[in-house]
């Protein structure tokens, strides 16, 4: 039991909590982004703990960082780009409209 | 041997063609009879040349059928085809006007050529079925008009009466061939002792049968229904004289007491029958009754040791009772009846044929020179020489005179009377009665030579016989014309007109027996039939029922097993619509409602997604975590 | 050990900095600040990976970060209808739903942290010229097949965000 692991996890866990919180309650596309941004960074807090505490030898730690960044940027960009587009043809992008996937 | 073959074959073939060809009957059977008798004729000079004919033809084994033709039977054949040949002749014209003309040659015929097996017969098979054959056609000639009212019935009585007798022959003949060991008829007659009595005695049943003796004469009478030809030739001179026959060919082998009691029943017979023919008013009835009385005489005969002197009267007797019967049948042409009331005067009015009458009625009374005298004579003697003499002597006496007297009778019946004139021309029937009352009147001259060839003469009598013959005729003729038979009679007049009956007489003794036996056996087998349908009946419906049952079980449980299926079919009905159906639609149901469900689920909602997102992969790492301690 | 105190010390405020932001990100009604929140947050998260020592990664974190909410602020102002929170609308949905999921992770990973043996502590890390030529190593050696294939799929997804964003030629002439 490290103070040092316990603070960085937990502090990942309430980041998680309140990224998820926000990615399930807002109703704007953007904001809904942001909690999802919010969920990867506290993967990512959680990686580089674990790295750091518990096997810092390893570069692959690292590299999951850094997939995990990558991936964060992918997400980012086709989320705008959907963004951008669902405002062009509604106007808006308040989830709140978007049924069009009701089964 | 084709002196046989013709005596024999010839008219039966004649009689062969007459059945095919239904026409010239009659000149079919005169030339028949005619062959018959060249045949005959042929037979007897070879016989009298004193060679045998002999034939064997192979029938059963160690049975074959003999045939002899030596001086006696010869003889007898001569004797059968001449009559036979007189008789056709006189039928041609008796039967004229007769639409079945060819019914009647034909079963003539078929008798002589039956009755020629008899005489000509060396085995006592041959015997047997000749016998046979003519009581056949005696029964279809008795009874050719078997239209007319009482004619059926005379044939069949005729017939039951000498079929009864016959029983006596079939016994005879058993225990002869039994004890002689071969059907051979000569053979056998060496047979001696107890057999040879016993068959003696039945050999004299069976003659008394078809000889028309005491008890059994009353079928000769009832005979006389049939036609005057059949009369003539069968109950005259032929048919029954098989039974003299038959006690003549076997006379060397009967012992004693067998020929005595031959003697007397023939004695006996020719009184009681003379004393009917006395009696009678019907002409031909007459006749019949003196041809019974006539062949007890032959019996008496031989019954005296003289066989010799029956076969000289038989022969007399066939000429001169067949010339009777004939001129009686033209008398019955020209009256149409034989009632003797009738019949008065009808022999005026035809005084050749009467005069023919009357030499053949005074031949039989025994007027010499005519046959019946010597052949009467030779009877008295034979009585006189044998041993029962005191019994005999006296009987046939009176049988002679009684022979006179209703011979006398019958003259006088005949000549006194009404006269009709412009009768008819009867060629035919006048030819033949000639020529037997030629032989009548001739044949008598013929004895001695007759009695040479068969090597038996007879001795010497002395003139008491002829003595004693003429009284007893000439009394017995005067006796009868003058004299009117029921003063003659007395108190026998009454039971000679019933012939005599006693105790039922043979109506009740035999014949009438005899038809409640057959009615009997009817019955019995009728019942036994029934009995047989009803029991095949009672088992085929047993059957039925017992089957009709097992059907009805059957079907009973063909319709349970139906209902059972109906049952199991409607429970798996049930079965399938309840819960398997039900289970399959109520889990397509679930599925269709948990889908509809499951849709409420794909909100469209970014957020509603996410959130079920979430919780999946809560719980994908709540089982991860929690695997290791619950596995 | 003073120099894990220190770090203790500065990893629990960072994070608590992080996690406050992160709050802020979604309490505010304006867009703007909103942004500059999780701005905050992932800066505080790229100090917080300074301070483990991955130095590399923490650069790259706060780099990254600061270009990314700044694009998103401006996304934020192109999309928003109230960007500067100046209206007092309600928006959220699903609000009590999404306080539990929230909860319950929240509980969940906490649940996780303090009851599992974490194992015993690794004391010394590579410096961090070392990280790095490993990082780069590890990069170009072992993962290089990883890193392709991540490499195309950015490209694929660049391709297809340009493709999405830009509308039709039609549609932009109207």
């Amino acid at each position: 039991m490290i103070p040092e692991l316990i603070i960085a996890l937990s502090a990942g866990a309430a980041m998680f909590g309140v990224g998820l919180y926000g990615a399930l309650s807002q109703t704007n596309l953007v904001m809904i982004i942001m909690g999802v941004e919010l969920i990867l960074a506290a993967a990512l807090v959680n990686l580089v703990a674990f790295w750091r505490y518990l096997h810092p030898g390893e570069p692959a730690g690292q590299m999951f960082v850094l997939i995990v960044m990558a991936v964060m940027a992918v997400e980012m960009a086709v989320g705008f780009g959907i963004a951008i587009a669902r405002f062009r043809s509604r106007g808006s992008v308040e989830m709140e409209e978007a049924r069009e996937l009701k089964g | 041997m084709t002196m046989l073959a013709l005596t024999l074959l010839a008219p039966l073939l004649a009689a062969l063609m007459i059945l095919v060809l239904r026409r010239w009957s009659a000149a079919l059977a005169l030339v028949g009879a005619g062959l018959g008798l060249a045949g005959s004729l042929g037979l007897f000079a070879i016989a009298a040349g004193g060679a045998a004919v002999t034939a064997t033809l192979p029938f059963l084994p160690d049975l074959p059928i003999r045939l002899i033709a030596g001086p006696l039977t010869a003889t007898l054949s001569l004797v059968v085809a001449t009559v036979a040949a007189m008789v056709l002749t006189y039928g041609v014209g008796y039967m004229a006007r007769d639409p079945e003309r060819p019914r009647f040659f034909a079963t003539m015929l078929f008798f002589v050529s039956a009755m020629q097996l008899l005489g000509l017969a060396g085995d006592w098979i041959t015997l047997l079925a000749a016998w046979e054959m003519i009581g056949f056609s005696s029964y279809l000639l008795i009874g050719f008009w078997h239209g007319r009212d009482g004619v059926a019935s005379a044939a069949t009585r005729a017939f039951l009466y000498t079929r009864s007798a016959d029983l006596g022959l079939y016994i005879g003949a058993f225990v002869l061939i039994g004890a002689a060991g071969t059907s051979e008829i000569s053979a056998t007659l060496a047979t001696t002792g107890t057999p040879a009595l016993i068959a003696g005695l039945l050999l004299l049943v069976a003659a008394m049968g078809k000889s028309a003796q005491v008890p059994l004469q009353n079928w000769l009478m009832r005979a006389m229904a049939g036609p005057t030809p059949v009369s003539a030739l069968l109950h005259s001179a032929t048919l029954v004289a098989a039974g003299a026959i038959l006690l003549i060919r076997t006379a060397p082998m009967l012992p004693g007491g067998a020929l005595l009691a031959i003697g007397i029943v023939g004695g006996v017979t020719a009184v009681i029958a003379g004393l009917i023919a006395l009696a009678e008013r019907d002409l031909k009835r007459l006749l019949a009754a003196s041809t019974s009385s006539q062949y007890g005489l032959m019996l008496v005969a031989i019954g005296a040791g003289a066989p010799v002197a029956a076969l000289l009267h038989l022969i007399a007797h066939a000429a001169i009772k067949s010339a009777l019967f004939l001129g009686a049948g033209i008398f019955q042409h020209d009256r149409d009846s034989t009632g003797l009331e009738a019949l008065a005067g009808a022999g005026r009015a035809r005084p050749g044929i009467f005069a023919g009458f009357a030499i053949a009625a005074l031949a039989l009374a025994g007027i010499p020179p005519l046959a019946g005298f010597f052949s009467k004579d030779a009877i008295i003697a034979a009585t006189l020489e044998s041993p029962a003499s005191p019994w005999l002597v006296p009987l046939t006496l009176a049988g002679s005179v009684l022979t006179g007297a209703y011979m006398g009778r019958v003259l006088r019946a005949l000549w006194s009377g009404p006269v009709v004139s412009a009768l008819p021309r009867i060629p035919f029937m006048a030819a033949g009665m000639g020529v037997l009352v030629a032989l009548a009147a001739a044949v008598g001259l013929g004895f001695a030579p007759l009695e040479h060839l068969l090597e038996a003469e007879m001795a010497e009598a002395g003139l008491i016989v002829p003595v004693l013959g003429l009284v007893a005729g000439i009394g017995g003729l005067a006796l009868g014309w003058f004299i009117a038979p029921a003063r003659l009679l007395g108190p026998l007049a009454a039971s000679a007109q019933n012939g005599f009956v006693v105790a039922g007489g043979m109506d009740g003794l035999i014949l009438r027996p005899a038809l409640m036996i057959a009615a009997a056996c009817e019955a019995f087998e009728q019942r036994l039939l029934a009995a047989q349908i009803g029991l095949i009946r009672g088992v085929g419906l047993g059957i039925a029922r017992v089957v009709d049952r097992g059907d009805v079980a059957l079907v009973a449980l063909s319709l349970w097993i139906g209902r059972q299926s109906l049952q199991l079919g409607r429970g798996a009905r049930s079965t399938d619509t309840n819960t398997i159906d039900a289970a399959i639609f109520g889990l397509v149901r679930r599925t269709i409602a948990a889908g509809a469900r499951a849709r409420r689920l794909q909100s469209g909602f970014i957020h509603r997604e996410l959130a079920l997102t979430f919780a999946g992969i809560a719980l994908v790492i709540g089982v991860l975590l929690a695997a290791p301690y619950i596995l | 050990m003073t120099g894990s105190f220190a770090q203790v010390f500065f990893l629990a405020f960072f994070g608590a900095a992080a996690v406050w932001f992160g709050i802020v990100v979604f309490r505010t009604h304006s867009m703007v600040r909103s942004a500059i929140a999780l701005l905050f947050s992932q800066t505080a998260v790229g100090v917080m990976f300074l301070l483990m020592q991955a130095e590399f990664l923490g650069v790259l974190q706060i780099m990254m970060m600061a270009t990314e909410m700044s694009v998103m602020a401006i996304f934020m102002v192109m999309f928003m209808m109230d960007p500067g929170g100046m209206g007092a609308m309600e928006m959220t949905h699903q609000k009590r739903l999404s306080l539990w999921a929230g909860g319950i992770g929240l509980v969940g990973a906490l649940a996780v942290i303090w009851l599992a043996e974490w194992g015993p502590v690794a004391l010394s890390v590579p410096a961090a010229a070392d990280q790095t030529a490993d990082l780069g190593r590890e990069l170009l050696g072992r993962s290089m097949f990883i890193f392709q294939s991540a490499g195309l799929t950015i490209l694929t997804a660049m391709v297809a965000a340009t493709m999405v964003a830009i509308a039709p030629d039609e549609e932009r002439r109207q």
